[in-house]
C-alpha cells in the first residue's frame, strides 16, 4: 500500500498543485513566524539564565544571587573538614581572578582531589566576606600536559625481606 | 649517533605507522575512485565501473589497514609494552583484561580509530548492498575515513602537526623528566593506569555503541548529499529510510548505556545531568528522528522532502560538531567529562566545515528542484502533525544546543558568560514543554490518516482508548504522589501534565497496535516505539520527581548556615559510625566494615540497610567502594553501589571515610604484649587469648617457602557476646624475618605476630583497636522510585526501531524481488 502511494507522490511536481499556492502557503508561513516567534522569546529567556563569572568583589555586591568565581585553592591557610562534628560543612580559602583571599563554606564533603586542582569554579553567593558555595567543579591537571613518568625500580629487582 | 635502547619492541610500532599511512593513502585513492566513478556514472560517461573497481579496492585496502592499526594496538596493550605512550599513558600492569579495550577508547586516538572501523564496516556492507548508490555514497565515507586517518598521522606539515599517532614511544612524548639512557625502559615499572571512573563493565560497551551511532549517521548524510549531487532527488528517499531508522536507533542505545554507565559509576545521582558531552550526543539524535519522520511523510505524501534533506545533512554536521566540542577543549570549565585538547582542535574544525560547506551549498543549489507541492496539507491529516513534530524535535534540539554552545559564542562574541547556576532546570523547565507536546502527538497523530482530513476518522477511532487512558491518569495520578515543590506550581502542574500525556500515549499506542493493526506486531513498530518513548517519559518523571534524598544530616548543624535561604545545599550527607545505626528513610543503616587491604587500591564498604520497624532483620547490604585514582598521587573516586527493586532503587556513595587518609585519621597506635599459651590480652570491650601455637600455617596470604619456620598464634577473641577467632603468622626466612598479619573486622581489631622468645617460651603479639569514634565513614543515600520504567522505556524503544527496521529491510528485499521478477518476464517477452 505504502508502494502505491510512493509512486504517485514521488513524482509529483510542483505545477500540478500551483493553483493553491496562493492559498495554502499562508497556513504554514503562519506557523512558522509563530513558531519562530516563541523559540525566539524562549532563547532570549534562556540568555537570561545564563550566569557570569564574577570576582569575590563583585559578586558581594549582590549578596542575593548566584554566581560562579573561578580561583585556585589557597594551600596555605587551613581547611576545615570535620565530619565527626559535621559531616556537611567543608571551609577553605579561595585566591579569586583578581587576587583577593575569600574563605569559602561548602556545604557537604571535602572533595578528595581539591588538593590537585589548578582550578577551582565555585557557584553560591558572598555573605559577611564569605562564600556560600553550593557546587564545587575542578579542574585538575591536563593528563595530556603534566604528566611526568613515574620512576621506581622493576618490581622484584630489589626486594627485600618480608612479602 | 643514535642510542641503542635496551628492552624496546619497536616491530609493532613500525607496523603501526606503515598502517597508518597505508589507511591515509589508500582512502584517499577510494575518495578520488569513487568521486570519479560518481561524476562518470551522472555524466554518462564510459567505463564508471572500472573507477568503482579501483575505489573498492583501495577501500577494502583502507579498511585492512584500519583493522591492522587496531590488532596492534591490541597487541602491544596486552603485552605492556611501556614503551609506547598510549599504552603507558592509559593501561597498568594490574588492569583486569575485561578492560583492555575499554583503555583503547581512554585516549582520544582509540575512539578515533573505533570510529574509523565503523566507517569501515558500513562501507564494506554499502559496497556490498548500495548498487547504484556506491559510487557516490561511498565517496562521501571515503572522505570522511581519508580525514579520520589523518587524525592519526601524527606528521607535521609546514610547522604544524596533523593528528596524533598512537604509536609514538614514550622517550619521544615528551614526558620523560630526564634524557632517556640506553637502559630508561628498566626504570618503568608501570603505566599510569586506566582512569578509575573508566573502570566499569558499561564503559566497555558504551563506546563501541556510541561510536557506532554516530559513525551511521554518516550514511543518511552521504545518501541525501548523493541525492543532490546526482540530481536523484527522490529516488534516494527508498534506500535511505533503514539506515535513518538503523542510526537512530543505535546512536539512541549508545545514548542511554552512557546513562546506565553515568547511574551505576557516577556519583551525581541519576542517568542524565545535561552535561555538554551529553547534550552534544543527544542533539543529532533528535535532528535524526525528524528527519525519519519528515522521509515518511515524503513517502506516502509527497511533501517535506526539503526538510528531510535539510535534517540528514544536520544530523551528520551536528555529530561533526558535537566532536569538535567534546574533543577540542572548549567545554573546559563546564562539563565533567569533557576530554583535553590534542592540539587537534583546527583540524576538527577544518573538517566540520569540510562536510557543512560543500552540502549546505548543494543543498541551496538544488533546492528550487527539490520537489515540494505547494498545496497544504489540510489541518487534520497525518503528514500535517508528524511535520510539526518533527518541528518540535528540531526546536528542541536548537534550544539545547544554544546553551550548549556556551563556550563557542564566548569564542566567537568575545563574551563571559558561564553555564546556568542551575543547569537542570535551565533544560528541563524548556524541554519538559516540548516533552509534554511531543508525547501528545505521538498518542494522538497516528489516528489520522495520511491525505485525508480525518478528523471523523480520529475522534471515532481513538474515543475508547481515550476514555481508558482518562481513566488510567486518574488512578496513576492519584497513586503517584507527586509533590515536588522545589519549583513552584507551575512547574508541579508540567510535572503532573507531562505524567498523564504519557500516560496516555502509552495506552493509544497499545490501542493502535490492537485496534487499528488487528495485534500484527510486524507492522507495529512505530507504535511500540512511541509506547516505549512514552514509557521512558513516565519513567523520568517519577524516578526524578519523587527521587529522595534520606542521608539528610538533621544533627549537627552549625549556626553559620542561613536557613532561610532556599538556594543553600540540603545537608545531605550522613555521618556513619563503625558500628552504630542511623536512621535514614525507612531504613536503619549501619556500617559493618569494610575491606581495607594493604595494596589494594579498592576499599569495599559494607553498609548493612534493616528495616525502621525491625532493626534487627537486617534487609540487604550494600558495598559502595572507594578506588585510589590510578591517575595520579592523590586522589580517591567513589563508586556508587546500588540495591535494585522492582518499584526503586537505593543508590549509595561514600564520600569520605575515615581510612582513606591513614595519617591523618588513624590515631590509634599498636601495643605489644608478651603472651604465653593460654594468657588474655583485654580489648575495648571483650578481651582475648592465645590458644596455642602451630607450625606450617595456611593463609592465603602467607606464601611459604622450603626454608621458612613459621608459626601461627591461634586467637580466640571474646567480644559482645560473640567469638571471634584469629590467626597471624611469624615466619623466618633464612635471616629474615616476616609476619602476616590478621585483622577482626567488626571489632577493627589489628594482629601482629612480632616474634617469639624461644628461652621464655613467650611471643610478641602487638594489638592495634581503633575506637568506633575514629572509625567511620560519610555516605550519601537516594531512593529512586521506579527507575526500572526509565529503563524498560528504553528497551521497548529500541526494540520498537528494530522491528520496524526489520519490516523496511523486508520491504525493500520483496520489491527487488519483484523488480527482478518484472525484468525476468519481460526478458522472456523479448526471447
Amino acid at each position: 500500500m505504502c508502494d502505491k502511494f510512493y509512486r504517485n507522490f514521488a513524482d509529483t511536481n510542483a505545477t500540478e498543485f500551483s493553483g493553491f499556492k496562493h492559498l495554502s502557503m499562508k497556513r504554514f508561513q503562519i506557523i512558522l513566524l509563530v513558531l519562530i516567534a516563541i523559540a525566539i522569546g524562549v532563547i532570549v529567556s534562556l540568555v537570561g539564565d545564563f550566569s557570569t563569572y564574577e570576582t569575590f568583589a563583585s559578586a558581594a555586591r549582590h549578596p542575593d544571587k548566584e554566581y560562579r568565581v573561578i580561583g585556585v585553592l589557597d594551600k596555605d591557610l587551613p581547611q576545615m573538614y570535620d565530619p565527626q562534628k559535621d559531616p556537611n560543612y567543608f571551609s577553605f580559602y579561595v585566591k579569586d581572578k583578581a587576587g583577593n583571599i575569600r574563605k569559602v563554606v561548602y556545604t557537604g564533603s571535602r572533595p578528595t582531589d581539591i588538593e590537585r586542582s589548578e582550578q577551582i569554579v565555585l557557584t553560591g553567593h558572598m555573605q559577611d566576606s564569605v562564600f556560600q558555595c553550593s557546587q564545587i567543579l575542578m579542574k585538575c591537571p591536563s593528563k595530556y600536559k603534566n604528566d611526568q613518568v613515574a620512576i621506581g625500580q622493576m618490581p622484584g629487582s630489589n626486594s627485600h625481606s618480608g612479602q | 649517533m643514535d642510542t641503542h635502547y635496551i628492552g624496546e619492541h619497536l616491530l609493532p610500532g613500525r607496523l603501526g605507522h606503515l598502517a597508518v599511512i597505508i589507511a591515509f593513502i589508500s582512502s584517499l585513492l577510494a575518495t578520488i575512485s569513487y568521486v570519479t566513478a560518481a561524476v562518470r556514472q551522472k555524466r554518462q560517461l564510459p567505463d564508471p565501473d572500472s573507477w568503482k573497481h579501483l575505489g573498492r579496492i583501495a577501500f577494502i585496502i583502507q579498511v585492512a589497514a584500519v583493522f591492522s592499526i587496531f590488532g596492534l594496538l591490541v597487541w602491544i596493550i596486552s603485552q605492556h609494552y611501556f614503551e609506547y605512550y598510549y599504552v603507558w599513558e592509559h593501561t597498568s600492569r594490574d588492569l583486569a583484561p575485561k578492560f583492555l579495550l575499554a583503555s583503547i577508547w581512554e585516549g582520544q586516538e582509540g575512539s578515533f580509530l573505533l570510529w574509523a572501523i565503523w566507517h569501515s564496516v558500513l562501507g564494506l556492507v554499502l559496497i556490498r548492498f548500495a548498487k547504484e548508490w556506491e559510487s557516490p555514497v561511498m565517496s562521501v565515507i571515503s572522505f570522511a575515513q581519508f580525514c579520520i586517518a589523518s587524525m592519526l598521522l601524527g606528521i607535521y606539515f609546514w610547522g604544524y602537526r596533523v593528528g596524533s599517532n598512537p604509536f609514538i614511544l614514550l622517550r619521544n612524548a615528551g614526558v620523560m623528566p630526564f634524557e632517556p639512557g640506553p637502559d630508561y625502559l628498566s626504570m618503568i615499572r608501570d603505566g599510569a593506569g586506566l582512569n578509575a571512573l573508566l573502570q566499569n563493565y558499561w564503559m566497555v560497551i558504551h563506546p563501541p555503541v556510541l561510536f557506532l551511532g554516530f559513525a551511521s549517521t554518516i550514511v543518511p548524510f552521504a545518501y541525501a548529499v548523493a541525492g543532490l549531487w546526482m540530481k536523484k532527488n527522490n529516488e534516494w528517499v527508498k534506500p535511505v529510510l533503514p539506515w535513518g531508522v538503523f542510526s537512530a536507533m543505535v546512536l539512541g542505545t549508545g545514548i542511554m548505556l552512557g546513562g546506565a554507565w553515568a547511574y551505576e559509576s557516577l556519583t551525581f545521582g541519576g542517568y542524565w545531568a545535561w552535561d555538554p558531552v551529553e547534550n552534544a550526543s543527544l542533539v543529532p539524535w533528535l535532528t535524526l528522528v525528524a528527519g525519519i519522520h519528515t522521509l515518511l511523510v515524503y513517502k506516502h505524501t509527497g511533501h517535506s522532502l526539503r526538510a528531510s534533506f535539510f535534517f540528514f545533512i544536520i544530523s551528520f554536521i551536528l555529530v561533526l560538531y558535537s566532536t569538535f566540542l567534546t574533543r577540542s577543549g572548549i567545554l573546559g570549565d563546564s562539563s565533567v567529562h569533557a576530554f583535553t585538547d590534542l592540539g587537534m582542535s583546527g583540524q576538527l574544525l577544518v573538517y566540520l566545515f569540510a562536510f557543512l560547506v560543500p552540502a549546505l551549498i548543494l543543498f541551496a543549489l538544488r533546492y528550487k528542484e527539490i520537489p515540494a507541492p505547494h498545496t497544504e496539507e489540510p489541518l487534520h491529516t497525518r503528514e500535517f502533525w508528524m511535520f510539526i513534530g518533527s518541528l518540535l524535535l528540531f526546536i528542541s534540539a536548537v534550544f539545547i544546543s544554544f546553551t550548549t554552545s556556551i563556550p563557542v559564542w564566548n569564542k566567537i562574541f568575545h563574551t563571559n558568560m558561564a553555564e546556568p547556576v542551575d543547569r537542570e532546570f535551565h533544560y528541563n523547565r524548556i524541554q519538559i514543554f516540548i516533552a509534554i507536546l511531543i508525547a501528545l502527538g505521538t498518542a494522538v497523530v497516528q489516528y489520522y490518516k495520511y491525505r485525508q482530513n480525518s478528523w471523523q476518522f480520529l475522534r471515532k477511532k481513538i474515543a475508547v482508548p481515550t476514555v481508558i487512558a482518562i481513566a488510567a491518569c486518574i488512578l496513576f495520578g492519584w497513586l503517584s504522589d507527586i509533590h515536588y515543590n522545589r519549583y513552584g506550581l507551575g512547574f508541579l502542574i508540567a510535572i503532573y501534565l507531562l505524567f498523564f500525556v504519557s500516560i496516555y500515549a502509552v495506552v493509544a499506542n497499545l490501542g493502535y497496535i490492537l485496534i487499528m493493526l488487528k495485534g500484527r506486531l510486524r507492522k507495529a513498530g512505530a507504535s511500540v516505539a512511541h509506547a516505549g518513548f512514552a514509557l521512558f517519559l513516565i519513567g523520568v518523571v517519577l524516578s526524578s520527581a519523587k527521587k529522595q534524598v534520606i542521608s539528610i544530616d538533621r544533627m549537627g548543624m552549625m549556626d553559620v548556615f542561613d536557613f532561610s535561604n532556599k538556594n543553600e545545599n540540603p545537608r545531605e550527607n550522613v555521618f556513619l559510625p563503625f558500628g552504630v545505626p542511623v536512621q535514614m528513610g525507612d531504613y536503619e543503616v549501619t556500617y559493618v566494615g569494610d575491606s581495607t587491604a594493604p595494596g589494594d587500591p579498592k576499599i569495599y564498604y559494607a553498609v548493612q540497610f534493616a528495616d525502621r520497624q525491625h532493626p534487627d532483620k537486617p534487609l540487604f547490604t550494600l558495598y559502595p567502594d572507594i578506588l585510589k585514582n590510578t591517575k595520579g598521587m592523590q586522589g580517591y573516586s567513589a563508586n556508587p553501589h546500588t540495591e535494585h527493586f522492582w518499584n526503586k532503587d537505593i543508590f549509595t556513595y561514600v564520600n569520605y571515610a575515615s581510612n582513606i587518609e591513614p595519617d591523618q585519621s588513624d590515631t590509634a597506635r599498636y601495643y605489644t604484649h608478651e603472651m604465653k599459651t593460654g594468657d588474655t590480652v583485654f580489648l575495648q570491650n571483650g578481651y582475648l587469648v592465645l590458644k596455642s601455637l602451630y607450625r606450617n600455617p595456611q593463609n592465603p596470604n602467607y606464601h611459604p617457602e622450603p626454608q621458612d619456620i613459621a608459626v601461627a598464634a591461634e586467637l580466640d577473641i571474646f567480644s559482645g557476646g560473640k567469638t571471634y577467632t584469629a590467626s597471624p603468622i611469624y615466619y623466618l626466612r633464612g635471616h629474615e624475618q616476616g609476619a602476616v598479619d590478621d585483622t577482626v573486622q567488626p571489632l577493627q581489631l589489628y594482629l601482629h605476630f612480632g616474634g617469639i622468645d624461644p628461652a621464655a617460651q613467650k611471643i610478641m603479639l602487638s594489638v592495634k583497636q581503633i575506637p568506633p569514634k575514629d572509625h567511620f565513614i560519610v555516605l550519601k543515600a537516594y531512593v529512586f522510585p521506579f527507575i526500572n520504567i526509565v529503563w524498560l522505556g528504553v528497551a521497548v524503544t529500541i526494540l520498537g526501531f528494530l522491528i520496524s527496521l526489520v519490516h523496511r529491510i523486508r520491504q525493500q528485499i520483496e520489491k527487488a524481488k519483484i523488480a527482478q521478477k518484472t525484468v525476468y518476464a519481460t526478458k522472456d517477452v523479448e526471447v
